[in-house]
């Protein structure tokens, strides 16, 4: 009996999304999403563009998920493209997201099926991110993922809604540097997490991967190869205990 | 294009390759042994990945982005807030992109 209702308290808690964690996520993300907003607006209205209605984009939006990809999608859609290259243009262009789930694995397994699953749904380059900072500065809650999911993805659906209805969007998000913020994120949580000496050959490696992919291939295979160059380094480095 | 019916194929399939890429590298996971050098693998990666983001940013920019990758440094050293340090950045980038023009 005792048994029993310990496994059940047990269970009970590895199923339950905690609300703190969801909301601690949320609120750290806030600053990334915002910026999401107007990339958001920028697709619906390059969606509205090419004849797309508002009802398709926003579709394409919560199921994609992806500005480059959805794109790339609706281009191919519009020149008549069919649905193998949609789905090798959105394979190759998010083939990062392999690794990101990989390298969740450890903390987020410890989730439900349900959690795990549904978090990786809503996975954004910003949100994961943030989400492996937090947990390499202790963050334990595996809801953080979630949450900071969830928040990235509304103001994507909204901004994609807006822009489709709005029609045509008079801002160029790049004239207002908003694409460079993932980029300024990276930089300073990357400087955030140098902690020691052993950080600095894995961040060489990453580097030079880098330099020598992106002379070819798009920025999203950049990703792949400097995240592998790191992790691989670090493989090659690291000892098993005796 | 309407919303049709014969969209429904297009549809599912790109949600299922989308889902795939996210899911994917997670569930092949279950059947690798997390080792500590596994471990010391997975938790190099994000520092990677952010190197993968920031260097082509770096090599395709000019002035607006250099500096602006400055100011995200600085800023992180001086304050230890990345959202600082992020803001910074992107000021820096909008403001010299407006003077360059």
């Amino acid at each position: 009996m005792e048994v029993r209702e310990r496994e059940a308290a047990a269970g009970h808690q590895r199923v339950r999304l905690t609300l703190r964690g969801t909301w601690r996520g949320a609120v750290e993300i806030v600053p990334i999403a915002l910026f999401v907003l107007p990339f958001g607006i920028a697709f619906g209205a390059a969606a509205a563009a090419k004849a797309v209605p508002p009802g398709i984009a926003v579709l394409m939006s919560a199921t994609v998920y992806s500005g480059s990809a959805q794109t790339a999608t609706v281009s191919g859609m519009a020149a008549g493209a069919g649905i193998g290259a949609s789905v090798v243009t959105i394979l190759m262009l998010n083939a990062r997201y392999l690794l990101y789930g990989a390298a969740l694995r450890p903390w987020l397994g410890q989730a439900s099926t349900l959690q795990a699953y549904s978090s990786l749904y809503l996975l954004g380059d910003g949100n994961w991110v943030l989400s492996m900072k937090a947990h390499a500065s202790g963050e334990s809650d595996t809801a953080f993922v979630f949450g900071s999911g969830v928040a990235m993805f509304i103001p994507w659906l909204g901004g994609t809604l807006l822009g489709s209805l709005v029609n045509e969007w008079v801002a160029d998000p790049k004239m207002l540097g908003l694409d460079f913020l993932l980029v300024a994120f990276c930089t300073a949580m990357g400087v955030g997490l140098i902690k020691a000496r052993r950080d600095w050959l894995p961040l060489g490696a990453a580097v030079v991967a880098a330099v020598v992919v992106d002379r070819f291939a798009s920025s999203s295979w950049t990703i792949v190869a400097a995240g592998l160059a790191g992790a691989l380094t670090a493989f090659a480095r690291a000892k098993e205990p005796a | 294009m309407t919303l049709r019916l014969e969209l429904l194929p297009l549809f599912l399939a790109v949600t299922l390759a989308a889902f795939v890429c996210r899911a994917g590298g997670f569930w092949l996971m279950r059947f690798v042994n997390v080792t500590a050098r596994v471990d010391a693998a997975l938790k190099a990666a994000p520092l990677g990945v952010m190197i993968g983001i920031m260097v082509p940013a770096a090599l395709r920019g000019s002035t607006p982005e250099w500096l602006g990758l400055l100011a995200a440094v600085l800023v992180m050293r001086l304050t230890h807030k990345d959202l600082v340090a992020a803001l910074a950045g992107v000021a820096m980038v909008a403001l010299m992109r407006a003077a360059v023009g």
